[in-house]
């Protein structure tokens, strides 16, 4: 083996004011990490797309008439909000977390004086530009395909923003399961868990139409308030009523799912 | 100062089990420390709590002089750590990783490329620095953790296992890698290994671990000469050994005498004449008796004594042979 070292020593106590700004730096080269890793392993993102796309276009096709007949004139509007749902919600979220963990290379990341916040931060950093990015691809085939956006360039804007946020709260769930269980399975299942709070809500028909029970189901359920506020800038306007109710719906799951994934890291780390 | 002191340090995990129980150690700055166990004694639970992976229960650890539970940060930009299952991101190149590791360590882009370019030049990566780890072969992936061990140049270096599953020729890179750290850069090293050759070869002294307790420590010579006696090993089948056993307790100047799967072991004041008094006992009782051997005490026998049964797997680690020191 050859020698060459030049033995670049670590900075030793660094003052208390320091550690903001290195848990940021921390943060971004993670991120940065996993925007790699994203871009290495394709086979993680493609089912994210084509699933929503495909959604998009089989339901449009069946359904477009029967809508029109029913008096909904923008049932791209209507059903966009859908599958960018389905788009910000793949069950890719935690999954390169657990294969650091089954690897061993989450130990190595904890054996560095990088923060432990910086670790989830950084991955879920990542995974809400991922997220964005696939909410973006879709709203563009939906565009390309003849949607009538009501709020314009705003809206669009705005509405990728809230279904990003979406993904980003939801995504806690998935790293809290990958933390609290180190299992690639279990992560997964994650899709699989929330399925029927997709399909409770007015995810094809206005809540109105809805049967009884599933009316009930839909009214208590966070999801129906995203998807009328998606659908609000996306088929209604600026409608101030249904985009609030879903930013605070949002705001409960982001709170309750990181607070989730906050305590699997602390429990990961005793 | 102790570059590694531990007092008390317990850890117990759910259910009751208790891994380490009570362990007081203490190893002196620029020191090889070897730590033997068989699996499950709790080397790899000291290890994570020495490395602040893992919260003790009760008692303290210090770690380059700082408390692994309270002072988290200063001890992990004092020590390097290569984990028994090199702990590698498959998808990244070996210069990604090493320049991550760098800049997570605090250094600027063009130190962290650098120094990779230095280590990767150390563990004779270069040629492959650019391909995706996942193309390694193991002896590679070792070499690779070694380096991101190294990255911030530690004072203290943690080794658990670190030649489990290399071949021979990789092995002597990694111990003649650990001892150029040790003698030229005074780096101490805290060693984990069943490699008993390892051990012998690489610890300026050595600790073992049974149930969670240290059972033996000292320098390897202290160890063997303790036992203060010649060893004599008598191949017995499975059905003749209580028989065999119960014959040679009877031997002249018998200290102590172990059976395990292989046959018997005595420790005895004289080896030379005890082997024909223990093949005379064996025969005039109709026992069949495989090869027998007298040798000085190794650290097999010291770990035998100590811990009341052989290391599992604990073949020389060059040649494949029972002990190399035998």
């Amino acid at each position: 083996m050859a020698t060459g070292e030049t033995a670049v020593l670590a900075r030793q106590g660094l003052p208390h004011w320091h550690f903001g700004r290195q848990t940021l730096r921390a943060m971004g080269l993670l991120a940065a990490r996993e925007v790699r890793l994203a871009v290495r392993t394709p086979a993680y993102l493609v089912p994210n797309l084509i699933v929503p796309i495909f959604f998009y276009f089989v339901t449009l096709g069946s359904l477009e008439q029967f809508a029109s007949q029913s008096g909904l004139a923008n049932f791209e509007g209507f059903l966009l909000p859908m599958a960018l749902l389905f788009a910000v919600q793949g069950g890719s979220a935690g999954l390169n977390m657990v294969t650091d963990i089954e690897s061993g290379y989450f130990d190595k990341l904890l054996l560095t004086p990088a923060s432990r916040i910086a670790l989830l931060v950084g991955a879920m950093t990542a995974d809400f530009f991922r997220i964005m990015m696939q909410a973006l691809i879709v709203l563009f085939v939906a565009l390309a395909t003849g949607l009538n956006f009501e709020t314009g360039l705003p809206g669009a804007v705005a509405l990728i923003l809230l279904a990003s946020s979406f993904g980003l709260a939801y995504s806690g769930i998935g790293f809290a399961i990958a933390l609290k269980t180190g299992n690639a399975q279990a992560t997964q299942s994650m899709w699989f868990l929330t399925m029927p709070l997709m399909f409770m809500t007015s995810l094809f028909a206005p809540k109105e139409a809805l049967a009884d029970w599933l009316e009930v189901a839909a009214t208590v359920n966070p999801m129906t308030y995203i998807l009328d506020g998606m659908r609000a800038l996306s088929m209604r306007g600026w409608v101030l009523e249904d985009i609030g109710p879903a930013m605070l719906a949002i705001a409960c799951l982001g709170t309750f799912s990181m607070s989730l994934a906050f305590l699997a890291l602390r429990g990961r780390l005793r | 100062m102790a570059a590694i002191e531990t007092e008390k340090l317990r850890r117990e995990f759910k259910g009751g089990i208790v891994a380490v129980d009570g362990v007081d150690l203490s190893v002196e700055e620029g020191e090889v420390f070897g730590f033997l166990g068989p699996n499950g004694a709790g080397k790899t639970t000291t290890v994570r709590m020495l490395t602040t992976l893992l919260r003790p229960t009760s008692g303290r650890a210090r770690v380059a002089g700082f408390d692994v539970a309270r002072e988290q940060h200063a001890v992990r930009r004092s020590i390097g750590v290569a984990l028994q299952e090199a702990g590698l991101d498959a998808l990244a190149s070996g210069r990604e990783l090493l320049e991550l590791q760098g800049r997570l360590f605090g250094m600027s882009a063009a130190e962290a490329k650098s120094r990779a370019v230095d280590l990767l030049e150390l563990v004779g990566l270069t040629d492959a620095a650019d391909r995706q780890v996942k193309t390694y072969s193991g002896g590679m992936k070792r070499r690779l953790d070694l380096a991101s061990a190294l990255v911030h140049g530690p004072r203290i270096l943690f080794l658990d296992e670190p030649t489990e599953g290399l071949d021979p020729a990789s092995r002597q890179a990694v111990w003649a890698e650990v001892q150029r750290l040790n003698r030229q850069m005074g780096m101490t090293v805290f060693l984990t290994t069943h490699y008993l050759e390892e051990a012998d070869r690489l610890a300026g002294r050595l600790a073992i671990i049974d149930h969670g307790r240290i059972v033996a420590e000292g320098t390897p010579e202290s160890l063997k000469a303790a036992i203060g006696s010649d060893v004599v090993t008598v191949a017995v089948n499975r059905e003749g050994l209580e028989v065999a056993r119960s014959l040679l307790a009877n031997t002249d100047g018998l200290r102590d005498i172990q059976a395990d799967d292989a046959g018997l072991t005595l420790f005895v004041e004289n080896g030379t004449q005890a082997v024909a008094q223990v093949v005379r006992l064996l025969d005039s009782a109709g026992v069949p008796v495989g090869p027998v051997a007298v040798s000085r005490p190794s650290l097999d026998e010291v770990f035998l004594k100590a811990t009341g049964s052989r290391l599992e797997g604990a073949e020389s680690a060059v040649g494949g042979a029972q002990n190399g020191n035998r």
